[in-house]
């Protein structure tokens, strides 16, 4: 049993003072070629996400927004703990495609209009598990996870035992390469966070770290800092 | 009017398509079974969804206030009953 676990952040990220109160107690994450079981333990073993879903919800989701749904599932399992989501563009291939038929001065879906909020993904995951804690999505033009950070750090000083933030990325339109950073992939990744049990996390601001990662640059940190130490599971 | 009839597989096709039904075929649509609710499991979205598209396929146009409406969508029977009624072609 390890007694002084710890997990250096990899990036240089403006924090709560009380930063090094946050424990990891648990993560899984999700991106493409990782879709066998040795591959890591906490990548999901599979190309096509949403088990976690029934077929008719998960119809209404990108490859993303399943695999968020799933990790949700298996970091929440009993649906007690507060969810914060963040996404810096969200769905934007349904998006730009529904922005296309107005252009085109064709009626756009129903069913992506109502699927073009923020929050969606965190809805169909509430229907799916009958999840009825705070709920929270969140863009932060690129500053994604330190704004998880900080919420998760807000819920879990207002009395909650533990927060689940995940973070993702849908595939990118073409039409938008030139005009913003992505990871390249759809990709996703989840963290359980509480200030009890778990590896304690802690911020050495390195003036060259990167200030804004994507969750591809967090899965690699995670699948880096946790290689020596057997995650505990809750 | 029946079960084979071209219309009624092309309003199959249509339901599967715009509503993104995965693993679900035309023979899996009951032709008198419930399309919303029990039966297929359709929801409010796919009503407004479903409107839109019989109206840019067929140019049936749906008043989605009247009362009418909702028997129109009872089943795919119902469905089959208005395009052939009221199609603009």
């Amino acid at each position: 049993m390890q007694h002084r676990s710890a997990l250096k952040l990899a990036f240089s990220l403006r924090l709560p003072k009380n930063m090094e109160q946050l424990r990891l107690s648990d993560w899984l994450g999700w991106r493409p070629g990782e879709h066998n079981a040795s591959a890591h333990s906490r990548l999901l073993p599979y190309e096509k996400p949403g088990r976690s879903l029934p077929t008719m919800l998960r119809r209404r989701l990108d490859n993303a927004g399943r695999a968020t749904c799933d990790i949700l599932a298996a970091l929440d399992p009993m649906a007690r703990f507060p969810l914060v989501h963040a996404s810096r563009h969200g769905d934007a291939d349904h998006t730009l495609a529904m922005l296309k038929a107005l252009a085109g001065n064709e009626l756009p879906s129903p069913t992506r209009f109502s699927m073009s909020v923020h929050n969606a993904t965190l809805g169909v995951h509430a229907i799916a598990n009958q999840h009825r804690r705070p709920l929270q999505a969140i863009g932060a033009g690129g500053n994604e996870f330190e704004a998880l950070l900080w919420e998760a750090f807000g819920y879990l000083h207002a009395g909650h035992d533990a927060v689940v933030i995940v973070f993702s990325e849908g595939e990118l339109p073409d039409e938008y390469a030139p005009c913003t950073s992505h990871p390249g992939v759809a990709c996703s990744v989840g963290l359980r966070l509480t200030l009890g049990n778990g590896l304690e996390i802690l911020s050495e601001l390195h003036p060259q770290a990167p200030t804004s990662p994507t969750p591809l640059e967090v899965i690699d940190w995670l699948i880096d800092a946790t290689c020596h130490w057997a995650i505990e599971e809750a | 009017m029946s079960e084979t009839t071209p219309l009624s597989l092309d309003l199959k096709r249509m339901i599967i398509d715009t509503l993104e039904l995965e693993d679900i075929t035309p023979d899996d649509i009951d032709y008198h079974a419930p399309l919303f609710g029990e039966g297929l499991g359709l929801d409010s979205i796919d009503a407004l969804e479903l409107g839109l598209a019989l109206q840019k396929r067929y140019g049936v146009k749906l008043d989605a206030e009247a009362e009418d409406t909702r028997r129109h969508f009872a089943s795919l029977a119902a469905l089959e009953a208005l395009v052939e009624d009221r199609r603009a072609d």
